[in-house]
């Protein structure tokens, strides 16, 4: 018998969230399977079976356990899972899911307050068709029950299942057949505010309300940044990775930070913290949301290694494998919107760091040199930090040296 | 194996006579069952064979089964025969409190090979003291095994495990069932205590039933077949130890559940086996677990009104449209 656990996913992490169990008790289980899905403040995490066996989840959905706190078993055969049943009843039915969770939401949320009373409210299905709507991620509330006094009956999430399977995929994306003269206004898609979501929506409010954000912009020639680049990818052999912008802009980032350390602070309680480590966050987009992973002290690592530690992020932010350690701790922030052709914008700081630098397009416009208008490359840079800690000039020196290394990238060696 | 068709009372003669030739041990005592070869003809053929191992005894239940308690106490392993299973009231004590307890009063040292046979059931206008259907005081009563066979393939089967059996065994035969022929193998089979049997195969709804109300439930199945409902019928045979495993496994294909018994339905085994479905297969139900059973009530002498009060198969048809709400 093995104990399933909450697995440290790294240093900074104490507890987490059992979001949802994949598996049913008694449900068989191969190796690396994914059993149970658990949420960081960070991050949500796929846990895989150790081994083949035989599946026996204890711990309820939507609670918070500690790390190493056992949240089900695993059973090595039939016999060992039946003393398993016996000895560590389970704190839940054994076909709870997360989706039930959603769906408690949704309906709360559909349902005009005060609604009417607590029992009108509890939607009648049999217990095969609540096990298989949550199995299938069905709203019961937007069933039909077609059983003895409206219950939801097997039937009816049958029923439910083909329907969304004859409308296919096209009629998903597409609204509903509306009608043309219709005032009201329907939900497409209700989609509740939890997980990494309910974080990012907290932390952002947090931010714009608790801090005096000042964001100034300015605009860098880019000739000497991209031939820089260009230089760096020349001389790769084959199976090494190209370089990207980022990586320049985090080693050049980096090496600002150190000549202008007053930038990389946080606020804690009545004091200033200003940190000895210099460790850059990268915003990247995730399947559903924004993650910021971070580049340990790349003022100390050559460009070979952030390339190759970005490298990684990235795919661990692809395959959604991100460990709260690679997201803890960061100290600035480096968001890239150049792909959308975005010049200029107005990023929001990630508290506790007191800064952010955005990013936009290199793109070639009229300059003038020498009297000629010529086309010039030019990288739109915005700045925001916390006007509370860092003022207007030395905000605006940190970013003209950012500035001055974009456009002669030498500068990062002197 | 080849078989032949044979009532459920040759198949219990022969089983006995074939464990009697194997067992000079075995004995079978009761009320005139020397002159008529026990009041149903069940044990046809056997006095002859067997002069000195057929027992007539007084006419006192309390005698019988004492003695059959103390004979498998001393190493012999008695039959007694019930006559009614009515009359077991007057003997609880020794079934009860003796049979059911010795092995576990004296530490596991003393063994009660002791089969108790009692024909029950109702169906016969035979009224309220001879038309009973009794399993669930048994069950509700540790130390004691119980078997209700329906077929006569069952009944030779079971009977042999039972009289092989070291702990006392209730092994009730439905009156109304011993003409009932069926397919027998030939040559020496055994089933094991506590495994059920599907009587019919079938998807829409699982049926749980023993004893007569097999034969009534397949019937019920038949009509409910022509109306497009699949209905698998599964035959306990043993309600201790019951099979459950079996239960559960229809179920999780079906996900509806019907349990038919002609005992009474209040305190009934249908009710252990609907608490057991609640607790353990609740993710597979997609209806409420629906019993059929006799009404609480003595059973008539009146024919009209012992049919009213007995599930018959109109009830079944019923039970499965109740619990499918077709």
């Amino acid at each position: 018998m093995i104990e399933l656990k909450i697995p440290k996913l790294g240093l900074t992490m104490e507890d987490a969230k059992l979001l949802s169990w994949q598996c049913r008790s008694g449900d068989e289980v191969k190796k690396d399977q994914t059993i149970f899905i658990i949420e960081t403040d960070k991050v949500t995490f796929e846990v895989t079976a150790p081994t083949d066996g035989i599946i026996h989840p204890v711990a309820k959905t939507g609670e918070t356990y500690d790390v190493d706190q056992t949240v089900g078993y695993l059973a090595e055969n039939r016999e060992e899972y039946e003393s398993l049943l016996k000895n560590y009843p389970a704190d839940m039915p054994t076909h709870e899911r997360i989706d039930e969770t959603k769906e408690e939401v949704v309906t709360k949320r559909e349902e005009t307050p005060p609604g009417p009373a607590e029992s009108e409210k509890r939607i009648k299905a049999s217990p095969l068709a609540r096990s298989m709507a949550s199995s299938h991620g069905l709203n019961l509330a937007e069933i039909k029950g077609t059983g003895p006094g409206g219950r939801i009956i097997r039937e009816d999430i049958l029923g439910t299942l083909k329907g969304k399977e004859a409308v296919g995929e096209q009629e998903e994306i597409l609204p509903k057949a509306v009608d043309k003269d219709f005032l009201g206004k329907e939900p497409l898609e209700t989609i509740p505010i939890t997980g990494i979501r309910r974080v990012i929506y907290d932390n952002m409010y947090m931010s714009l309300s608790q801090t005096a954000q000042l964001t100034l912009h300015t605009e860098a020639k880019g000739e000497a940044f991209v031939d820089f680049r260009d230089r760096l990818n020349k001389r790769l052999v084959k199976e090494e990775i190209k370089f990207s912008y980022n990586v320049i802009l985090v080693k050049i980032v980096a090496t600002a930070l150190r000549m202008h350390p007053k930038i990389n602070a946080s606020i804690e309680g009545d004091e200033i913290k200003i940190w000895q480590q210099i460790h850059i966050g990268v915003a990247m987009e995730s399947e559903d949301a924004l993650v910021v992973p971070v580049i340990r002290n790349p003022d100390l690592k050559s460009l070979n290694e952030i390339n190759r530690e970005l490298n990684e992020l990235i795919i661990k932010t692809r395959e959604n494998k991100l460990l709260p350690d690679d997201l803890a701790n960061g100290t600035f922030t480096i968001s890239n919107l150049g792909f959308a052709d975005v010049d200029f914008f107005t990023p929001i700081l990630r508290p506790p760091e007191s800064a952010i630098l955005g990013v936009g397009r290199i793109v070639r416009k009229p300059g003038i040199k020498n009297g000629h208008v010529i086309p010039e490359a030019m990288i739109g840079l915005s700045l925001t930090f916390d006007h509370r800690i860092i003022d207007g000039a030395p905000g605006a020196r940190f970013l003209k040296t950012v500035k001055d290394m974009i456009e002669a990238p030498v500068l990062m060696i002197v | 194996m080849t078989e032949r068709i044979i009532s459920c009372s040759d198949a219990l003669a022969e089983a006995l006579a074939e464990e009697m030739e194997r067992d000079e041990t075995i004995f079978i005592l009761g009320e005139d069952i020397t002159a008529h070869d026990g009041i149903f003809g069940q044990f046809k053929g056997l006095y002859k064979r067997f002069p000195e191992k057929i027992i007539d005894s007084p006419i006192s239940e309390t005698c019988i089964i004492g003695a059959g308690v103390g004979a498998a106490l001393t190493g012999m392993r008695p039959l007694v025969d019930m006559h009614f299973a009515d009359f077991f009231t007057t003997a609880m004590d020794e079934i009860a409190n003796q049979a059911a307890k010795i092995r576990y009063m004296f530490g596991g040292q003393a063994k009660i090979p002791l089969v108790i046979w009692a024909p029950d059931g109702g169906g016969l206008s035979a009224a309220a003291q001879h038309s009973q259907s009794l399993e669930s005081w048994f069950i509700h009563t540790p130390g004691l095994k119980v078997v209700v066979p329906s077929e006569p393939a069952d009944v030779k089967g079971l009977i042999k495990t039972s009289i092989r059996d070291d702990d006392p065994v209730i092994f009730f035969q439905h009156k109304r069932l011993f003409s009932q022929n069926g397919p027998v193998p030939e040559g020496e089979y055994f089933i094991p205590l506590g495994k059920g049997d599907i009587k019919r195969e079938g998807n829409d709804i699982t049926l749980i039933t023993y004893s007569r109300m097999v034969y009534l439930s397949l019937e019920a199945a038949d009509q409910l077949a022509k109306e497009g409902i699949d209905v698998e019928v599964i035959d306990l045979r043993t309600l201790k130890p019951f099979d459950f495993d079996l239960i559960a496994e229809s179920v999780k294909k079906t996900f509806h559940a019907l349990i038919v018994h002609e005992a009474c339905l209040t305190g009934g085994f249908g009710a252990e086996i609907a608490a057991r479905i609640g607790e353990e297969l609740f993710d597979y139900l997609d209806a409420p677990v629906v019993r059929v059973g006799a009404k609480d009530t003595p059973i008539p002498f009146s024919p009209v009104l012992e049919k009213f009060v007995l599930p018959q198969i109109n009830d079944i048809v019923e039970g499965v449209k109740k619990v499918l709400n077709s």
